[in-house]
């Protein structure tokens, strides 16, 4: 099969939408060729230090000065460090152009950013999908949750997601392994909200990880998580779920599969005889050779970003400002979570508590934000994360043998929170080609043009003031708030540009993920998102994908596609 | 240092503090020469092994557990300093350590590795009090240095504290035994 360029399906990126497509489509009984543009990276086999201690690593987990010096961009990334770096991409081999400030991480391998993913797996309310049009700043979904949630289950059941249920209508339940405690100043987070409040909701972070593996994730060649919390070293367990720990070996074992690393992707190929996409333009990312693959699908899982920028470099005749791009749409209503603002505060007591491990996971205070209504001065909602620690005691006398046993011993509690906002999708924040410049493929550089607003202004002003009462009502002192003023981007969960909407005037895909112009061609990465939600968004791609290769097959069996 | 097994990691600092207990003895401190370079490296051989001296005055080997100096503190804190911090930083620590020689030879008329503990911690004392008061005095870093290169040794992270690569489960909640060291 390796040497034939025609398949059932194509799938463009190997990351955890790409993934899951790849799964999905193998299942179905389709010979599915993944492209991925970075190396290959094999579980267990490629994470060169996930069995290294923190002295054996070069500088002891520091990034060096000529390490900064030349990434000043992806060093900024969550979880970039000495022992994961090679896991980022390196910031001079991808040139993009930010009109305004805009830090775009990227991971350039086999299993994409599912390797160094954050991991929680929330699902979204049934209010997230509506709110956008409910409450005037947005557009409506074109399915809601119901369409959803029967795909959620799917993805927990095979990927594993530890969680408890709580019964919330912000955050609802789904199929969870056992949870990860709560350590004691966590709990008394949790009983000192609920006592003050009616609305707050602290309860145990909904992660991607084997608390307690079932046989489907045995299957898998995955074990329990070994609260090591050094997961994105890649983990020998398979502890947490990424591409390369599951859905790709798990889509190879059907003999579907074939995956092609060093591929870059130059655009998607569209026949207007035909009035289909009949495959994909590949550049070997060594060679520069080009190669074309046919395909009776695509779908496109590039990463948010990189997909927008395949679609609107597949011009042709048919569709000269990028593919299924009838509507002028596409690359806007770019938008991403609000990350700028953290708390945190002291909390005395509990000195003769601790716990035993590294959590690998942190507690969710769910949003209690316009659910369902409007109740502030800003529109959305945010997801607050949030868990206890120990921090480094401060002895009086630093010098000396009782100095350094003091600086061996756990020190004072503290409590840490940080929000993840939702943003209003906005035509103005874009990404579009460059008209010149390329980047060594030959591709246009992506130019992104996205900002904050006043809104996130608001909603940074309230979630501060709530932290520090909430903070203060768990009895914490010392509270500070925080606005870092980071760049959008830096979150890592840019979304949209190609929304999924019920009108092809104002969107690039219908209800099953279809460009509305191509119905062959499926986006099942964050650049479908028609809005952002509270929620971390992977499990939403990784349902939307199972959903629409489901649907895809259908089609195919009834030859509609 | 490229990736090695525990065993030969643990051998590399045991030759490395050999070295530098030998020039702490004073056999080399007193020579009028020039002070042995070390190869990509900001402090030379004699600044390096004062370095250590001075980590070890602040973390000392104590019934609980060994110092920074069986730790190989002098040879982390300059493999640190050279490749992690701004040469301005850099700078500050080369003059504070003449610095600190100088005042050790006012004060005492002895080279630092030649003082008594009781001497050496007085002084560092001094130093601590002095750079409480002065943003951007250079023993701030030499104290994070100090800091930073035991905590993150193989004897700080499992010897002080109590660091393992595998816990194997999580406990949220679990009491804390009198004297009992953090996880690292």
């Amino acid at each position: 099969m390796a040497d034939t360029t025609s398949y059932d399906a194509i799938v463009i990126g190997s990351g955890i939408s790409g993934g899951w497509a790849a799964k999905e489509l193998c299942e179905k009984g389709l010979t599915t060729l993944v492209l991925e543009r970075g190396r290959n990276v094999v579980h267990i086999r490629d994470y060169p230090t996930m069995n290294l201690e923190p002295w054996e690593l070069p500088h002891r987990g520091a990034i060096s000065r000529q390490q900064l010096k030349e990434n000043p961009l992806i060093s900024k990334a969550a979880g970039y460090g000495e022992d994961t770096a090679h896991f980022f991409v390196k910031d001079r081999d991808h040139p993009y152009v930010q009109e305004a400030p805009f830090d775009w991480i990227r991971g350039y391998q086999v299993g994409g950013k599912s390797i160094i993913w954050g991991r929680a797996c929330q699902r979204w309310s049934r209010h997230e999908f509506v709110a956008p049009e409910k409450l005037g700043y947005g557009m409506s979904w074109p399915i809601g949750y119901d369409d959803v949630a029967p795909w959620y289950s799917h993805v927990e059941r095979f990927i594993g997601v530890c969680g408890n249920h709580d019964g919330l209508e912000a955050m609802p339940d789904g199929e969870y392994l056992p949870p990860f405690d709560f350590n004691c100043v966590e709990r008394h987070l949790r009983d000192s909200l609920r006592t003050k409040y009616t609305d707050r909701h602290v309860v145990q972070g909904r992660w991607a990880h084997l608390s307690k593996p079932n046989p489907i994730h045995l299957q898998q060649g995955r074990g329990t998580c070994q609260a090591r919390n050094l997961c994105m070293r890649g983990c020998p367990y398979g502890g947490y779920f990424s591409s390369n720990a599951s859905t790709l070996p798990w889509a190879a074992k059907t003999g579907k599969l074939t995956i092609r690393p060093d591929s870059v992707v130059h655009s998607i190929i569209y026949d207007s005889a035909k009035g289909r996409a009949t495959g994909v333009r590949v550049i070997d990312a060594h060679t520069h050779a080009v190669t074309e693959f046919q395909a009776r699908i695509v779908f496109v899982n590039a990463s948010a970003l990189n997909t927008n920028l395949i679609l609107l470099n597949s011009t042709s005749p048919r569709f000269p400002h990028g593919l299924g791009n009838d509507s002028g749409v596409l690359g806007h209503y770019v938008c991403h979570h609000n990350y700028r603002t953290s708390a945190n505060g002291k909390v005395a007591g509990f000195e003769d508590q601790y716990w035993y491990g590294r959590n690998p996971t942190e507690c969710i205070l769910v949003n209690f934000r316009n659910l369902g209504k409007q109740d502030t001065d800003f529109v959305g909602g945010y997801t607050t994360f949030t868990g206890a620690y120990r921090s480094q005691p401060e002895p009086a006398d630093r010098v000396g043998g009782a100095y350094k046993d003091a600086l061996s011993k756990p020190g004072p509690w503290g409590i840490y929170m940080y929000m993840q906002g939702e943003t209003i999708p906005k035509e103005s924040n874009h990404v579009r080609l460059h008209p010149t410049q390329k980047d060594q493929w030959g591709i246009p550089l992506l130019v992104t043009s996205v900002k904050y607003d006043e809104n996130d202004d608001k909603m940074i002003r309230d979630w501060r003031t709530e932290a520090k009462a909430m903070l203060e009502a768990a009895g914490c002192h010392d509270v500070e708030t925080r606005d870092n003023h980071q760049a959008p981007g830096l979150d890592i969960h840019e979304m949209g540009g190609a929304r999924m909407g019920r009108d092809p005037k104002t969107s690039l895909l219908n209800e099953w993920n279809q460009l509305h112009a191509c119905k062959n061609v499926f986006v099942t990465d964050g650049a479908c998102m028609t809005s952002t939600g509270n929620q971390s968004p992977s499990i939403l791609y990784m349902a939307l994908t199972a959903r629409a290769v489901n649907h895809a097959a259908a089609e195919l069996a009834r030859r509609n596609l | 240092m490229p990736p090695m097994n525990r065993r030969e990691a643990v051998r590399a600092t045991t030759l490395v503090v050999g070295g530098l207990l030998l020039t702490s003895n004073g056999l080399v401190l007193g020579c009028a020469r020039e002070p042995a370079r070390i190869a990509g490296r900001v402090l030379t051989a004699d600044d390096q092994a004062l370095m250590e001296e001075i980590a070890d005055t602040l973390l000392p080997t104590t019934k609980s557990s060994p110092g920074a100096r069986a730790a190989g503190a002098g040879a982390a804190i300059n493999l640190l300093l050279s490749e992690c911090y701004e040469p301005e930083q850099q700078v500050r620590v080369v003059n504070g350590l003449k610095e600190l020689r100088k005042k050790c030879d006012a004060e005492f008329g002895r080279a630092f590795a030649a003082l008594t503990t009781q001497e050496r911690e007085q002084l560092l004392r001094e130093l601590d009090a002095t750079a409480l008061r002065a943003k951007g005095h250079y023993f701030e870093l030499v104290r994070e240095l100090a800091d930073r290169a035991y905590f993150s040794s193989e004897i700080g992270m499992t010897r002080a504290r109590r660091w393992m690569l595998e816990p194997g489960k999580w406990v949220g909640c679990v009491p804390l035994l009198p004297g009992q060291p953090s996880w690292g």
